[in-house]
């Protein structure tokens, strides 16, 4: 087996860095994100490579939206470096996986998405000791496989992380780096049982008649529309194009939306079609449950169980799934 | 949604407008223009479109989707334009020659193919005529492949009435066709229909034997406009609607205009009543 040696990971990432842009999840300030290697700061940052579901999924790395100037949200071009997102996990994995799925489809497959996307390198870490609020098994995500990666690490503990290069793009990068790593055996850990598992079975299928359900109401109701579910969840992907002038000069960017807002759907003349809270929360979970599996034949949820840790009114996406389970028609 | 193409044809880069200039503005009514463009160079078109379809039209403050009218001689690119908000009201004050910029075409447009041989009930409020000029232009254009051409139009008052010129002068002097139009509330120089276009449709009750009637404008009049064709015997297979959502993108990628799996910009905004039942009710 291929070891990294923990003592060595700085180093490793500074050779990263060499040629890529390396995002790694930090501790900076209060809150945790995939930052730039480059701009880790010893003074004020922390490596946090072990903590789970960091606060901002690295779903903004490829997408890149609220670049200045970036007027096509999905053009690679210019634009387009080298990169990669070290030490990601199998849930948030899949929120680019999404992102392929959705942003690289064909249509607008010319230069764009796949420009920035053919660039990225993805090394994963795979999760053994699952969060409270984790669920990603339960729709069919593997924590200790993830599907997509390039490079998986495995962390033994003081032995070091188990370093496994799954694609040509990632055993490149192995090669390149091969005298960072030993060679050596290490015992794998045994992953401990998930704490929260959640049926998705018939969700979809049953939610097409619950348009007037209550259940809207209630969990709506104690929304403070925060947003933080939809900006923390890797799998969101709904962008506002704005326009703005600044320094003489016209620009028009891409940045995060949340269906949440009230303003999301506002038209002409004042009217949107999301004015109820509950109708904002229906579409806001149906598109998750429904209306993502109607086109790409899966839930659009990745299990990360962020929005469930997250929402200060326990609005959770398991509960709601639990009652749509248990709702008599 | 692997079969879902968004039709975007002017630019390489599905999101980057193209730059074209104004070669004439018409006031249609004291809150209307009609913008005509063309590409900068003087030759062509940005994008051809087909009877129902959009483009984004763009200024330095934004963008916004709006209806492009269908060319028989597509020489030039329409868009008639309510001034409502921000970036309408710059738009007004634009003059022939300056720039703007385009982008599309986006949409379905409007099943023209499929309602061939059948009678045609256009129905229409305010600038929502706009969208349907295109598909009325598209059946005289084919005059012989469409049935008995029946136009219902309302505004607020007179002065709002747009298309004038069409509605009173070319219309009605086409084979086979009728044109109805009437005002909100009475004014001393008008002689012609008062009241709500969906009681003035019930009055004139055009048939629904072989017949597809087509809605569009605000959606109070949409409403009850869809209530009377049902009680006059429409089936929800024989109505078509338009749908406005807000759009940001246009391509089906920022999530914006969705009602249920369909996203607005690529699969609406044209719907037969049908369709639009099995979506959630959020339109
Ligand atoms: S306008 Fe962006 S998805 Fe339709």
């Amino acid at each position: 087996m291929r070891v990294l040696n923990k003592a060595k990971i700085e180093t490793m990432l500074n050779r990263l860095s060499a040629d890529n842009d390396v995002y790694v999840p930090m501790l900076r300030g209060p809150g945790t994100g995939f930052f730039s290697w480059k701009s880790y700061d010893e003074d004020y940052d922390e490596l946090v490579l072990d903590r789970l579901n960091v606060f901002m999924p690295p779903k903004q790395i490829i997408i890149s939206p609220a670049e200045k100037n970036n007027i096509d949200l999905m053009s690679g071009g210019a634009g387009a470096s080298k990169k990669i997102i070290f030490g990601i996990r199998s849930c948030d994995v899949q929120g680019i996986n999404f992102q392929d799925e959705f942003f690289g489809e064909k249509e607008i497959e010319s230069d764009s998405y796949h420009g920035r996307r053919d660039q990225t390198i993805i090394i994963a870490n795979a999760c053994y000791y699952p969060a409270p609020s984790c669920f990603c098994s339960s729709v069919g995500i593997d924590p200790l496989h993830p599907v997509g990666a390039d490079i998986i690490i495995r962390d033994t503990g003081k032995e070091g992380y188990v370093w496994e290069a799954c694609t040509d793009k990632g055993e490149l990068l192995t090669e390149k780096t091969a005298d960072l790593l030993e060679e050596k055996e290490v015992t794998i850990p045994i992953p401990l049982p998930f704490a929260l598992q959640v049926n998705f079975d018939g969700v979809s299928e049953k939610l097409a008649d619950m348009d007037d359900h209550p259940l809207w109401g209630k969990y709506s109701e104690a929304c403070q529309t925060c947003m933080l579910c939809t900006y923390t969840c890797p799998s969101c992907y709904c962008l506002d194009l704005q326009a703005a002038h600044w320094r003489k000069a016209n620009y028009e960017f891409s940045c995060f939306d949340s269906c949440a807002y009230k303003n999301e759907a506002l038209s002409t003349g004042g009217s949107s079609s999301l004015e109820e809270a509950a109708t904002r929360f229906r579409n806001r979970f149906l598109h998750k449950l429904r209306f993502y599996l109607q086109n790409y034949g899966k839930p659009l949820c990745t299990g990360c169980g962020r929005c469930i840790a997250i929402c200060p009114s326990g609005a959770s996406i398991s509960k709601i799934i639990a009652e749509v389970q248990e709702a008599n028609l | 949604m692997p079969d879902k193409d968004h039709k975007c044809t002017c630019s390489e880069q599905p999101l980057v407008p193209k730059v074209v200039e104004v070669i004439d503005i018409i006031d249609r009514t004291p809150d209307v223009k009609s913008f005509f463009v063309r590409n900068v160079d003087g030759n062509g078109l940005p994008f051809q479109v087909d009877p129902g379809q959009c483009g984004m039209v763009s200024m330095p403050i934004g963008e916004a989707m709006i209806s492009c009218t269908w060319q028989e001689e597509q020489e030039y690119l329409e868009f008639a334009i309510k001034r409502v908000g921000l970036l309408t009201d710059e738009l007004h004050q634009i003059e022939i020659g300056q720039q703007i910029g385009v982008r599309g075409p986006y949409g379905n447009g409007f099943p023209v193919e499929a309602c061939k041989g059948k009678d045609m009930v256009f129905i229409a409020g305010g600038i929502g005529l706009a969208p349907l000029r295109s598909f009325i232009k598209y059946c005289f254009k084919h005059r012989e492949d469409y049935g008995k051409i029946t136009i219902l139009y309302g505004s607020r008052s007179q002065a709002d009435l747009c298309f004038k010129e069409e509605l009173f002068d070319l219309w009605p002097k086409e084979s086979n066709t009728e044109v109805f139009v009437t005002i909100d509330n009475a004014e001393p120089d008008w002689n012609g229909h008062v009241g709500f276009v969906p009681a003035y449709l019930e009055e004139l009750n055009p048939s629904s034997a072989g017949a597809v009637a087509v809605v569009c404008g605000p959606p109070i009049m949409i409403k009850f406009v869809l209530q009377s064709l049902e009680k006059m015997g429409y089936n929800d297979d024989q109505v078509i609607t338009t749908l406005e959502m807000r759009m940001k993108c246009g391509i089906g990628k920022c999530g914006r205009c969705n009602i249920g799996s369909e996203f607005i910009c690529l699969d609406g905004p044209v719907y037969y009543l049908k369709q639009l039942r099995d979506l959630p009710p959020e339109w």
